[in-house]
């Protein structure tokens, strides 16, 4: 997955929410019951869309994106984590958990029994290890929350903080946000260094590494002494960049699942009686306007902004884009995220926009230097480019390479002179202020000084501060509905992530196979069966 | 002689200097890669524990010097991406771009060089004209095109061969063929051309007088001395399939040395595509170091006049 690839789902690190005194989470209780007498079965092989980078197979190095998830599912296991409908607090490797009243501190209770694929059971003091020594994303605000890991007892541990650490749960449990609750075997870790983990992986997850070719293929064995039942015996996640091979896979049945069915493959996939397609809605794309408080820009004026937004056609783009499966939403912020409102379908109205355009003086238009849509996704920057001559505004098409275009974000204005427009995406998981923070707020990492609304800043910094539960819900609304009614972002839909599943998994759905609930990838692994 | 060599050593130095001094360079010009290994919420302090991390702080002269000592003592840095020697990667993907590329070479062998004697025996006949029009072809079909034409063909529909991925012979077929195409195109223009120049000439004239039937002076005779250009391009090509087929091992998912390439452009991984770069370019001015040598050694006109 590609950095600024919308799938990736990531948390920013620069704020963690100041606890409150309300408790976030009870008591949990133990589901999962010790392996049924399930004999796993058969082989199973992914296709996975882009090379396999290293660091996927150590939530010690953890990214902050939704890439490792896809392997962390299958090699590893946290305390607690995301399981289907629940967001980060199914109970795993911990049998239940306890988060304090007054959120200073958390306590895990360890499953009985569970043990690392070398053999060696999982203890409070790998959890303890795991959580000091990790040091991916978030790491460094779990460590100055964090006053002491404390070993209760051989199946007990307990998280001590400094002060109320409201996000603890959601943090550690996320698997696509952060890798410090997930649980390596400490002494092997040490033994081998990072370098040699990477190479052979050793974890607590329904499947054990058997052997991988760095970048290219891994080959997993169900682990038999998982706590779970492993219903599918081998299973083969194999990189597959080119799309159009993937999906030849698939039909030809050497693959089950694939990942990214771009559009003009999507009909193929969808006239085959034996595959299926797996839509997850995914990232939100939204147009941004840099520099827009400046008077002399012509997206200063709001009733601009709020004429591109009458004459953007968002059904048009989702169905040439995503063949329709994509969710033309009101919000540019995911609502699968706290706080995340929910907001109206925009209306779609070209006179009107005409009659704004005219009442803001700019009855012929104007001139746009560029419009530069999130790499890869260029053909949706077109749209955008041709949508808007409707109102007379014209403009050109700016392609630019992934790395080059985030390195052009994080500068700021000087990188964006003149009139631009971004047609701008992302998913990022936890809460909406991640968003906000990333995207929005005066120098946050890819807003900079584009957008500058001291008003708004103001209160995400008294959300910031607020222990309160209530007032942090309703000044989230607050900002969120300033941003959609001043049209300081337009958004324009959440695309769908297509993947394709082959005939032999056996389902009812394909949400079987992708609960899509916080990520974009199949899981969970041990429960997929072969038809 | 021994001053030839040692003088054609020299360029051969020269030129890697300035061939690592041009990658060294041109991957720093593609942007800073710790925007890639910094996940979006990263602050500048993080970034730069990063960038201290992986040297990329240090002066650019230093880092050169580096990247110049890692060439030397062969390991070749340390991939941003999988944190192993680029070196280790590079042997460990050399033998499966090692049996593409031999399989592909064998295919342009196969194809081209019959093609192009043929074309040369009896050129501008209907023979020639096939010959020709197989080259243009060859030489303007895109590989990838031709690779995803295959996968259709003969994995989906007909359902004969293997989409991608390494495994027996039969998942080498599409990629050798859609690999060796473009060059079966170049060997057959070669080997047409150097027959046509080596049929003119009068030894072969002396030979047809002398009552030698034809296929004794076209074999023994001709074909001999209009084989050395094929084969000394046929050398460049297996280099150049062996660390640059990119497209065909990306769309076969071929875990070759072109796709390690690839994935080190798109991770911005610099040791990993200097590596690969700097190893590919010393592979092919080592051969032409040799081919000089040997070409000095059996003509000593060469060493004299260069």
């Amino acid at each position: 997955m590609q950095r600024n690839d919308p799938n990736r789902t990531a948390l920013g690190r620069r704020h963690v929410l100041a606890g409150s005194a309300a408790a976030l989470a009870g008591i949990t209780t133990a589901t999962g019951a010790r392996a049924a007498p399930v004999v796993p079965q058969g082989k199973l092989t992914l296709a996975w869309h882009t090379n396999i980078a290293a660091r996927w197979l150590d939530p010690q190095q953890h990214d902050g994106t939704a890439s490792p998830d896809n392997f962390l599912m299958a090699l590893h296991d946290g305390l607690i984590k995301n399981y289907r409908s629940e967001l980060y607090d199914h109970p795993a490797l911990a049998e239940r958990f306890e988060f304090a009243e007054d959120s200073k501190s958390a306590t895990f209770w360890l499953r009985a029994g569970t043990r690392f694929h070398d053999g060696t059971p999982v203890t409070p003091a790998d959890v303890k290890w795991s959580y000091g020594h990790y040091r991916g994303a978030w790491g460094e605000v779990l460590r100055e929350r964090t006053q002491e890991v404390e070993l209760v007892d051989d199946k007990t541990v307990r998280f001590h903080f400094k002060e109320p650490f409201l996000d603890f749960p959601i943090l550690l449990g996320t698997g696509n946000v952060c890798g410090a609750g997930w649980v390596v075997p400490a002494k092997y870790y040490q033994q081998v260094g990072q370098a040699g983990f990477l190479q052979k992986p050793v974890g607590a997850g329904p499947y054990r590494l058997v052997s991988q070719e760095p970048g290219v293929r891994i080959e997993l064995e169900a682990f038999a002494d998982y706590y779970r039942p492993v219903h599918i015996k081998q299973f083969t996640i194999v990189s597959v960049p080119e799309a159009a091979t993937r999906v030849a896979m698939l039909e030809r049945g050497e693959a089950d699942i694939i990942y990214f069915v771009p559009g003009e493959l999507i009909d193929r996939v969808k006239s085959n009686p034996k595959l299926r397609l797996a839509p997850v809605v995914s990232g939100n794309w939204w147009l941004e306007f840099p520099g827009f408080q400046n008077p002399s820009n012509p997206f200063h004026d709001k009733r601009v902004r709020h004429a591109i937004s009458l004459t953007v056609d968002r059904d048009a783009i989702n169905d040439a884009e995503c063949g329709g499966m994509g969710v033309v939403d009101g919000n540019w912020i995911n609502n699968d995220v706290e706080y995340g409102i929910e907001w109206p379908k925009w209306p779609r109205d070209v006179a009107k926009a005409k009659q704004l355009m005219a009442e803001a003086g700019f009855p012929n238009g104007f001139n746009v230097d560029w419009v530069t849509p999130a790499p890869n996704y260029y053909s949706r920057g077109e749209r955008i480019v041709s949508q808007l001559q409707a109102i007379g505004i014209r403009s050109r098409l700016q392609v630019m390479e992934r790395g080059v275009f985030l390195k052009k974000m994080q500068g700021g204005m000087r990188e964006w002179p003149g009139t631009q427009i971004i047609f701008n995406a992302t998913r990022i998981g936890g809460t909406w202020s991640n968003w906000y923070d990333s995207m929005f707020k005066c120098g946050g990492f890819n807003s900079k000084d584009f957008f500058c609304i001291k008003d708004l800043d103001d209160k995400f910094t008294k959300y910031l501060a607020s222990y309160d539960r209530n007032e942090r819900k309703q000044l989230a609304e607050e900002i969120q509905k300033s941003i959609l009614d001043e049209y300081y972002f337009v958004p324009v839909f959440r695309h769908a992530f297509v993947n394709a599943i082959g005939p032999r998994l056996a389902m009812q759905k394909w949400q079987d196979v992708f609960p899509t609930i916080t990520t974009g990838y199949a899981y969970p692994w041990e429960e997929l069966k072969l038809a | 002689m021994g001053q030839f060599i040692f003088r054609r050593t020299l360029y051969a130095i020269a030129t890697l200097f300035i061939l690592s001094l041009t990658i060294f360079t041109v991957v720093r010009l593609t942007g800073d890669p710790v925007t890639l290994m910094a996940e979006p919420g990263a602050q500048e302090a993080d970034l730069e524990l990063v960038r201290a991390e992986w040297g990329l702080n240090q002066p650019l002269p230093v880092q050169y010097a580096a990247f110049v000592k890692n060439i030397i003592t062969g390991k070749l840095g340390q991939s941003f991406n999988y944190e192993m020697p680029v070196s280790t990667l590079y042997f460990q993907r050399l033998p499966n771009s090692l049996e593409l590329a031999l399989a592909a070479t064998l295919i342009s062998f196969v194809i081209g060089i019959p093609a192009g004697i043929i074309s040369a025996v009896r050129v501008n006949s209907a023979w020639d004209h096939v010959g020709k029009t197989i080259a243009l072809l060859g030489l303007s079909v895109p590989g990838f095109w031709l690779g995803l034409v295959m996968i259709l063909v003969f994995s989906v529909w007909l359902e004969w061969l293997p989409t991608s991925g390494q495994g027996g012979w039969r998942n080498l077929v599409m990629p050798a063929v859609a690999l060796g195409w473009y060059f079966a195109a170049s060997l057959l223009r070669l080997t047409r051309s150097s027959m046509l120049e080596v049929l003119r000439s009068e030894y072969i004239k002396l030979a047809r007088l002398k009552g030698l039937p034809a296929f004794a002076v076209i074999a023994l005779h001709a074909f001999k001395n209009a084989l050395i250009p094929v084969l000394t391009l046929a050398g460049i090509n297996l280099v150049v399939m062996l660390n640059a087929a990119v497209i065909i091992e990306v769309i076969f998912a071929w875990p070759g040395i072109g796709r390690l390439l690839y994935e080190g452009i798109f991770q911005r991984d610099f040791p990993l595509v200097q590596g690969v770069v700097m190893e590919a370019g010393i592979m092919i001015v080592l051969i032409n170091l040799l081919v000089d040598v040997l070409y000095a050694y059996i003509d000593p006109r060469i060493r004299l006049t260069r």
